[in-house]
């Protein structure tokens, strides 16, 4: 009976659909769990629809039940989208679990975690760095670390003007 | 929206009249509404530290994350003197909005840019035709702000 009894707790804890996102404490934010279908936001706006939803090229977003579309921003790795956590769902349904950010100026998703709908485990959104590492070896900071990244700031520098030179710390 | 209205109006560009290409059947079919074609004026952004708020997102200050977050595929925006963000989702024909180095380089500059721009759940999305023109970057706001977020 016991057995019984925490078979079915599991198994109810699984199909649940809330499971609560961090909360970063940022102006806005609420914790959702937006389930829908995920899409390219361009051909969703505009019916211009290449193969894949592009492949990796566009932006994304999660279409929800009212027809709502939700903008992805933002993903698990420092300084980087989730789009190729979005990308293997392209045209499914999902769950997915972050934070809503309703600004007055602009309302984002910033994606923690996703599954399948209905499926048993959520997975960090943090596919960017397992992508990243595999083309460019390991890092412990990507973004210092990324070819086209030290390209730009090698020749610009870091404040975005050639020969500015920072101030003292 | 009147505040956008009124933000876009002075930029607001001619939208493209429907075109009847051939004969109706039974009846004009429904006409799909004239796309709405704006002048944007602004600061290009990272999308999420503009709206988080967790550094400070502008200028010199911010150039070297914005290029990170816009090479970690984080939208890049226009920002304009009213503090409206347009999220740029093609440029000039270039549907590459992901992990752009175009858009990385874009950082930070002033820009004025043409394009049709379609609203949609809190989001203001811009499909930008032409760069009409690129200031650079001229907001310095390094001696108050450092190097976000690290310092270096």
């Amino acid at each position: 009976m016991r057995i019984v009894g925490l078979s079915l707790l599991l198994l109810v804890a699984a199909l649940l659909p809330a499971r609560a996102a961090d909360p970063w404490g940022i102006a806005g934010e609420k914790e959702q769990v937006v389930i829908g279908q995920v899409v390219d936001v361009l051909c969703h706006l505009k019916k211009d629809c290449p193969a894949n939803c592009g492949g990796g090229r566009r932006q994304l977003g999660i279409v929800d039940a009212e027809g709502r579309l939700r903008m992805v921003a933002k993903g698990q790795v420092d300084f980087a989208n989730a789009v190729p956590d979005l990308l293997a769902y392209c045209g499914k349904r999902i769950e997915a679990d972050g934070l809503l950010i309703e600004n007055p100026v602009i309302t984002l998703f910033f994606l923690q975690r996703i599954r399948h709908e209905g499926s048993a485990d959520f997975q960090p959104a943090e596919r960017f760095i397992q992508e990243w590492t595999a083309r460019n070896g390991a890092s412990s900071e990507w973004f210092r670390d990324d070819p086209e990244t030290k390209a730009i700031i090698g020749e610009v520098g870091p404040l975005g003007i050639k020969g500015l030179v920072p101030p003292p710390q | 929206m009147q505040h956008l209205l009124a933000t876009l109006s002075l930029g607001l560009l001619i939208g493209l009249a429907p075109v009847s290409t051939g004969q109706a059947q039974s009846g004009p079919a429904p006409a799909a509404p004239p796309p709405q074609m704006v002048k944007v004026s602004g600061e290009i952004v990272d999308t999420w530290c503009n709206v988080s708020g967790l550094m400070f997102g502008l200028g010199t200050a911010h150039y070297q994350c914005a290029v990170w977050c816009t090479l970690g595929g984080i939208p890049v925006a226009i920002r304009d003197k009213d503090g409206n963000l347009f999220l740029i989702l093609k440029i000039e024909n270039d549907d590459l909005a992901v992990n752009s180095p175009r858009l990385a380089r874009f950082q930070a500059h002033e820009v004025t840019v043409e394009g049709e721009l379609l609203e949609r759940d809190g989001v203001k999305y811009l499909l930008v035709t032409q760069v009409a023109d690129d200031k650079g970057v001229i907001n310095m706001t390094h001696a108050e702000h450092g190097i976000q977020p690290f310092g270096q």
